[in-house]
């Protein structure tokens, strides 16, 4: 089923029309002026979108890896590993344009890189064991010991960074600057009017499908490679 | 759980035989704590003495962890006909807990006959050490399991243990900041975030160990 869907055209014209959605209506449609954030605030189509697409496509990475501990097939194997790549880009692009973000809005402006925020802090984690993943991976040979190991640590991995988001803003001594935490007023009171949301919501939507796109082709070129390297 | 206590008592034939092992670790600790002292001559801030006891932490339970598995492939096949995963993995993770954690008391005494000791609190500071001790003993002893897989040693195992142990290295570090003052409040929450993450990591090896049992 879901095979059909991946293949389906429908899905990728909508992730299309969103995406030009988003970008033409993000950069021209009025943003409320709030102090410091100004027309910074635009980033919230893309920044967090990013981070959303990140999620949603490590845990679909994580699903496969504990399908493929439960039985062991290659296909599960080849998805687990190319959406957890994909993953990857997702969130070094939410990491870039937070920082970018940051630089103009937390700190002196236009100078500093990195704030001491949970959040960054969670993101980080993330992407190094997920790189770590990869490292893994590259170093174990055999096909099925690599599929097993790196389903274990993936698995691993996915729960520590649940847990260290989960645990870290509670520490007492640090507060987050990100809305939504330690005394900030989340967007979705009433900073984000209802304006931004007719273009945040598609934007999610339309990045997080694109970040399925991707890891389909991903894994339609992975699965001909391995058949390539098989006939050799 | 007589397998347990078999396991157990091997591994700390093992331990007793090679004393080498005892040795390098003495040495290694007594190394990095020595040039800690040199390069700080005991004038230390509670905040730096704090992260840099934790870092030498890290530092020496992953040493301590390589240590007690190295070259121990072999006598893994005689193992895999006697005990089941489930049961390997229990014994492995309280018997290195236990080890750890002498390692660890080794680390504390003498990093504070160098550096100086400014914990207000023992009793805080100690159940810190005892928990977080705990898990990093668990979370390396997976790490380790997992890097040998990998055919990678000491190097992978760090690689890819790094970002895991992060959340407990911060919580320990919180809660061993707070066990600077006399009477320190408020750290029961963290002492339960503490023991909850030990408990979710001994969750996650007794799941996920039976994965990595044989090829």
């Amino acid at each position: 089923m879901t095979q059909g869907i991946l293949k389906a055209k429908w899905w990728k014209i909508a992730c299309v029309l969103l995406l030009v959605h988003t970008v033409i209506a993000g950069f021209l449609t009025a943003v409320p002026a709030k102090p410091i954030l100004h027309e910074t605030i635009r980033n919230l189509y893309f920044h967090v979108c990013m981070w959303f697409s990140m999620m949603f496509i490590f845990t679909v990475s994580l699903v496969y890896s504990i399908k493929y501990l439960m039985d062991p097939k290659e296909e599960s194997d080849i998805i687990a590993s190319e959406c957890a790549n994909t993953g990857l880009v997702f969130g070094m692009l939410g990491l870039v344009t937070g920082m970018l973000w940051l630089r103009y809005t937390w700190g002196e402006t236009g100078r500093d890189w990195w704030a001491p925020d949970p959040k960054l802090n969670g993101a980080l984690i993330a992407l190094l064991s997920y790189f770590a993943y990869i490292v893994l991976r590259m170093s174990i040979d055999d096909e099925q010991k690599k599929a097993r190991v790196a389903a274990v640590y993936n698995i691993f991995a996915y729960v520590m960074m649940i847990v260290f988001v989960m645990i870290y803003p509670r520490l007492g001594n640090v507060d987050s600057l990100h809305p939504g935490n330690g005394g900030n007023p989340g967007f979705n009171q009433y900073d984000l009017d209802n304006q931004m949301r007719m273009v945040f919501y598609p934007a999610v939507l339309g990045w997080v499908m694109l970040s399925v796109w991707i890891a389909s082709i991903n894994i339609r070129l992975e699965k001909i490679n391995r058949y390539n390297h098989n006939k050799i | 759980m007589n397998q347990l206590t078999a396991i157990m008592q091997r591994e700390l034939r093992h331990e007793l035989r090679s004393r080498r092992s005892w040795l390098a670790i003495l040495l290694y600790i007594f190394s990095v704590v020595y040039i800690t002292y040199l390069a700080f001559q005991h004038d230390l801030e509670p905040t730096t003495w704090n992260a840099l006891f934790w870092i030498l932490i890290i530092f020496i339970s992953m040493f301590a962890a390589s240590g007690s598995f190295a070259g121990r492939e072999s006598e893994m096949l005689y193992i895999y006909t006697l005990v089941s995963p489930r049961k390997f993995i229990m014994a492995r993770l309280i018997y290195n807990g236990l080890f750890m954690l002498l390692v660890s008391i080794a680390a504390f005494m003498a990093y504070s006959l160098f550096v100086g000791n400014p914990v207000g609190s023992i009793l805080v500071f100690f159940s810190t050490l005892l928990l977080a001790v705990w898990g990093i003993s668990s979370l390396l002893t997976m790490a380790f399991a997992i890097a040998i897989k990998g055919g990678g040693g000491f190097a992978l195992m760090a690689i890819i243990s790094f970002p895991l142990l992060v959340p407990l290295l911060i919580t320990a570090q919180h809660l061993s900041s707070l066990s600077m003052q006399i009477e320190p409040t408020g750290y029961m929450g963290n002492m339960a975030a503490l023991l909850s993450l030990d408990a979710l990591i001994a969750a996650l090896c007794y799941l996920l160990f039976p994965y990595l049992w044989r090829d």
